[in-house]
């Protein structure tokens, strides 16, 4: 009975729902058959009268058609709110689809997280710490003395005597060192502060990561390996490369490294300044100071050490010539990545 | 630095090696090679000619027609400058050739109506001096078609080395060459003294005492007599002008030929012009003026290591002389002074006077102070005979406190450990004994190295395993192409932000980066701003205090380019001073937070086909920020708090908290906040502490059982007071309503004349449902009826008609 009732009531409804011209029409369908004394209440009250065992089935196919019912008068009125006044429609395939924006991270937190990616596959934990930090974690704790040249090469931003902006993300190295024993093996990425004038080339802030890996035999070949493993993943595998002496009073020896200008090729140009090389690291051994200073036996353990600038590599990878553009957040250029 | 190609030859012999490979082997040693100009190269084209006519321009009255020949043939040149005559030995350009000032190829030229084949060039187009008020008039003896390069002898090579901080040593023509000499196995030639002494007694006619032994543990010096003040000869003025020096006299241009030759820096007093023909250094003991020889006024902090005469300062130590004591054009006879002073006393006084000279910047790095003697002795040598004069008797060297060569012990099978790779025995003496270092093998294993004295930066085993890395070549080490891995070290700080990114994404934000250096008027509004004390700019003095004024700032910025509708967010830290503080001198002096800002303005959508115009309100970032919430899992554990005054920044706003603690706030920016970002339409903020958020203790998730049972849905409406509440009233149902009523939502919301003035409808849905069983409409009625009632009566409700 109950089920023979219900397919009419399907059937009904159906019926009165195309005589629907508009939304006074619907809300009046709505009233009869979804009211709280509508033909579907009733029907649920006929419920009680059936056997025990229709029950289950039976509530599942009224819930059903309530549903159903509810669902076509929904989107019946959305079509009288959206087809306002243009009347009736036909499908054109060809409008365009509906626009869905799905957002972006910013350009350089893609570089980052590719970057990121690579090292943590390679057995890298990933830490981080506080831009504002003191003038012992971010220099002398790294073998930079106070009143010592080294200092010059990294212009800073005081906040006070012994509280600075932090110039590289090396001071998390020494956090880390301070709270861990060897094997150590972690980047580093972070925003870091220089106090130089900003142009198209340099920026008061930027981002870096840096790589640390101490324990009982790393050596400079295997900071080598790890570092062109890294490059050919980042840039391309056919990359021609080259470690260069340079200084770090944090490594020793300290290297930078080189990749075959990918503007030129190696042919020599602006970019380059004619090298045919580009620099895209630095990197070294950890000096035994720095070992000293986090309580490391500098004799037992050895580790190395690097770090890059994000934004340098974003411009080379992406085309970008003016640094200033990362931080202008105009949407048109945010949303191009 | 700019280094000579010709005068390293005078230390090395570079015979058969090609240019490229010198550079490329300074480069890969360390002492980067970042520019270099052949000038053979450079002025290949230029020839010397000969003007065999001149005669004025019909047209232009400060043109000269010429004729130059180049003892072949003769080209007609048009001239420009005031000087030209018939007769001149002149620097000619043919066709063809660029000038090194702007870069530019001579082409065939029409001026003013009469050809012109070529140019007749000034010292500034060839970059060989300053002068353009003229064309270059060459010596008369030149041999006409001459190339301008074996005229000039300009067949050198300037190289521009970037020289680390650590390796002063490197400062001079004899450092790099010394560099040169490992890199290549060549004998290093250093320059033998001999000089002639006269009668007179350099002790009887001037005194040195060091009272500060401290910051000046040597000074040595030479006196020469007689001397004539002039203009350097050829050789010595091209030796200096060739790395960028202006030459001033020959004894000016000899201690700066001495400084760039050995790397000591030296000064010259007028003898005759020192107090009581003494030196005294000491240091300031209060603060003190001194005028230097450039003129200015300058204030010295206390302790600033001065050289003194009987009667007051005459130079500010290592930086600069003062006006007092300088060579004059009538200057007889000259002490020479050769120290070696504290690198940390001179970097301070430079870093605080802001002047860095060529002598300071070599003496806060560390010059050799086993070699003052031998640079005086130099300079000497070179003013007799350049200057004349005669060289006193005897030097006066006080050296209070010898420093002695340091010895380090190098073990062989340490430096296969850190750098990876076995260098063979004889290899490594090898590079140490061309470096200058003795080696002394003390046995299988270890070799006892001697480092002189100018090798500042060698103080442990470890930098003489960097020595024999960067002279035996990286490109040497082996490059492993695997590492071991430590399991159970996988650790990432940055996976909660990381995700936090995504979801902001899936939102449909998109990610911004401020510069956390604000303005003032900025990093105030929202906090208690921390100030930086050396700032670059009045903009950049401040540390934000919040994520709020930079995002601000960027929607005006974009609002200026026309861009109006945004959505998007940041996650980036902000720095307060704790309440109470002035200044950071400790960590608990300030908090750094980590943040994100949710920011929505403009429309949400543009005119669509489908839709019309909808602008982003409050409820978009009630729901992102809800959504989100939910999200991280944490929808249950928050509360919610809303207001609609009490704060400077929002005109309405929900605040997020967590027991009591506040976590995350925002709603509509208030407009005269906007205003001062000339911003006209509404923004919407939410602003997270991530600090915060990350500490909430996350239960993790345990799945729910999936519905088996149908639910029941019912809906009703009613008319409400225009005050009432949507919470109040759905808080109540959930209340009252049986434990079978498992939710309840909104759909409908109105105001209108039918249901009358200050009065509004809402409608809800209640959902039922027991996870155990099929449900009755019979009970979920009973409840829905006794719900009907209940709300009528607590919220004095109407139930609408249906
Ligand atoms: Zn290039």
């Amino acid at each position: 009975m109950l089920a023979q009732n219900t397919d009419k009531v399907n059937i009904d409804f159906l019926k009165d729902l195309s005589g629907v011209k508009n939304a006074d029409d619907l809300e009046q369908i709505r009233i009869k058959y979804l009211g709280r004394n509508g033909v579907i209440s009733k029907l649920f009250n006929q419920l009680k009268h059936v056997a025990i065992e229709d029950k289950p089935a039976l509530g599942k196919n009224l819930n059903l058609l309530r549903s159903e019912v509810t669902s076509q008068i929904e989107k019946l009125k959305s079509s009288f709110v959206s087809q306002k006044s243009k009347g009736d429609l036909q499908m054109d395939l060809t409008l365009p689809g509906k626009k869905y924006q799905i957002g972006s991270k910013h350009i350089l937190t893609q570089t980052l997280d590719e970057i990121k990616s690579i090292f943590k596959e390679m057995g890298f934990s990933v830490h981080v710490g506080p831009e504002l930090e003191s003038d012992y974690n971010n220099f002398e704790a790294l073998n930079f003395p106070k009143n010592h040249p080294a200092r010059d090469m990294q212009d800073t931003f005081f906040i006070s005597k012994d509280f600075l902006l932090r110039t590289h993300t090396s001071p998390v190295q020494i956090r880390l060192m301070e709270n861990m024993k060897p094997p150590v093996r972690a980047i580093m990425p972070g925003r870091v502060y220089r106090n130089e004038a900003v142009s198209a080339r340099s920026f008061c802030m930027f981002h870096q990561v840096e790589g640390l890996y101490v324990d009982t035999d790393v050596t400079f070949a295997e900071l080598k390996g790890t570092l062109v493993s890294f490059a050919s993943q980042f840039y391309g595998e056919d990359l021609k490369y080259r470690f260069r002496p340079s200084y770090f009073p944090f490594t020793e020896p300290s290297a930078e490294m080189d990749i075959t200008c990918f503007i030129c090729k190696g042919s020599g140009c602006k970019i380059c300044k004619n090298t045919g090389w580009m620099e895209i690291l630095g990197c070294g051994m950890v000096d035994p100071n720095v070992f000293e200073n986090v309580n490391y036996d500098p004799e037992k353990y050895t580790g190395y050490a690097f770090g890059m600038g994000i934004e340098r590599i974003a411009m080379l990878k992406y085309g970008i010539t003016d640094i200033r553009i990362f931080f202008e957040n105009d949407i048109r250029f945010l949303k191009q990545f | 630095m700019k280094i000579s190609l010709n005068w390293l030859k005078e230390y090395i012999d570079l015979e058969g090696i090609s240019i490229q490979d010198i550079i490329n082997k300074l480069t890969m040693s360390g002492l980067e090679v970042e520019d270099f100009v052949n000038q053979n190269e450079k002025f290949k084209n230029f020839i010397v000619g000969y003007v065999e006519e001149n005669e004025k321009h019909p047209n232009a009255d400060k043109l000269t027609i010429c004729k130059v020949t180049d003892g072949k043939k003769s080209y007609q040149v048009i001239c420009g400058a005031p000087n030209v005559q018939k007769g001149q030995k002149v620097v000619y350009a043919p066709i063809g050739t660029i000038i090194p000032k702007g870069n530019f190829e001579i082409k065939k030229a029409k001026i003013r109506g009469v050809e012109s084949f070529g140019m007749i060039c000034a010292e500034d187009e060839l970059g060989l001096g300053d002068d353009y008020t003229g064309i270059m008039v060459l010596d008369s003896n030149l041999k006409v078609g001459q190339k301008l390069s074996d005229a000039l002898e300009l067949n050198n090579v300037i190289m521009e080395i970037a020289i680390t901080p650590n390796r002063p040593d490197a400062l001079s023509h004899i450092g790099v060459a010394r560099d040169l000499t490992a890199l290549f196995d060549k004998e290093l030639k250093i320059p033998e003294v001999k000089l002639n002494e006269s009668d007179i007694d350099i002790n009887d006619v001037a005194s040195i005492v060091i009272e500060d032994e401290e910051n000046c543990p040597r000074y040595s010096a030479r006196v020469v007599t007689d001397v004539k003040i002039e203009e350097s000869p050829g050789w010595l003025k091209q030796r200096i002008s060739g790395i960028g020096l202006k030459p001033v006299n020959n004894i000016v241009d000899i201690t700066n030929f001495v400084m760039f030759e050995c790397g000591q820096p030296l000064h010259a007093f007028d003898l005759d012009r020192l107090e009581g023909k003494k030196i005294i250094v000491k240091s300031t003991k209060g603060k003190t003026k001194f005028t230097t020889l450039d003129s200015k006024e300058r204030e010295l902090l206390p302790d600033t290591l001065m050289i003194c005469d009987d009667k007051g300062d005459v130079a500010i130590a290592g930086i600069m002389g003062g006006e007092n004591s300088e060579i004059y054009q009538d200057t007889k006879n000259v002490l020479i002074e050769s120290a070696y002073f504290n690198p940390s006393s001179i970097r301070r006084a430079s870093k605080h006077l802001q002047m860095s000279t060529d002598a300071s910047y070599r003496f806060e790095r560390g010059t050799d102070p086993g070699n003052t003697l031998y640079a005086a002795e130099r300079t000497a040598q070179l003013i007799a005979k350049i200057a004349g004069g005669e060289i006193a008797k005897g030097s006066i060297d006080v050296y209070p406190k010898k420093i002695d060569n340091k010895k380090f012990i190098l073990r062989h099978n340490r430096v296969n450990k850190v750098l990876g790779y076995k260098i063979s025995k004889q290899h490594t003496l090898k590079i140490f004994n061309r470096l200058g270092m003795k080696t002394t093998e003390l046995s299988e294993d270890e070799i006892e190295v001697t480092v002189p004295t100018f090798r500042v930066d060698i103080e442990r085993e470890i930098d003489l395993i960097e020595e024999i890395a960067r002279i035996s070549g990286y490109d040497n080490i082996p490059t492993i192409p695997k590492i071991s891995i430590s399991l159970g070290l996988k650790h990432d700080e940055t996976l909660f932000t990381d995700r936090i990114r995504e979801y902001c994404n899936a939102l449909g934000l998109y990610e911004l980066i401020n510069n956390p250096l604000q303005p003032k008027h900025f990093a105030a509004l929202t906090g208690n701003a921390i100030e930086v004390s050396n700032p670059q700019s009045i903009d950049m003095k401040y540390l934000r205090t919040s994520l709020l004024s930079g995002v601000l700032n960027v929607v005006t910025r974009n609002l200026n380019r026309g861009e109006k509708n945004l959505a998007l967010f940041e996650i980036g830290n902000i720095f307060n001073l704790k309440k109470g503080k002035k200044v950071v001198s400790s960590f608990n002096d300030f908090d750094e937070e980590e943040i994100l800002i949710f920011v929505l303005t403009g429309n949400k959508i543009e005119r669509e086909w489908y839709s019309d115009t909808e602008s982003f309100n409050f409820y978009d970032i009630k729901g992102m920020v809800n959504s989100f919430i939910d999200k991280i899992s944490l929808d249950n554990l928050l509360n919610d708090s809303y207001y609609t005054t009490d704060n400077s920044i929002y005109e309405y706003y929900l605040t997020k908290f967590f027991k009591d603690r506040v976590i995350g706030n925002g709603g509509k920016v208030k407009d005269h906040v906007l205003k001062q970002f000339d911003i006209d339409q509404d923004v919407y903020c939410f602003e997270f502490n991530l600090d915060a958020l990350k500490e909430i203790p996350v239960v993790s998730k345990k799945y729910a059982e999936l519905l088996r049972y149908p639910r029941i849905i019912l809906d009703f409406a009613f008319i409400f007071d225009k005050e009432t509440k949507f919470e109040d009233v759905s808080e109540f149902i959930k209340n009252k309503g049986s434990k079978l009523l498992k939710y309840v939502n909104v759909f409908d919301i109105f105001e209108s004349k039918e249901i009358g003035d200050n009065k509004k409808s809402i409608a809800f849905q209640l959902e039922y449902y027991d996870s155990s069983r099929t449900l009755t409409e019979n009970e979920v009625e009973k409840d829905f009826e006794n719900l009907i009632k209940l709300v009528s009566k607590k919220f004095n409700a109407k139930l609408r008609g249906n």
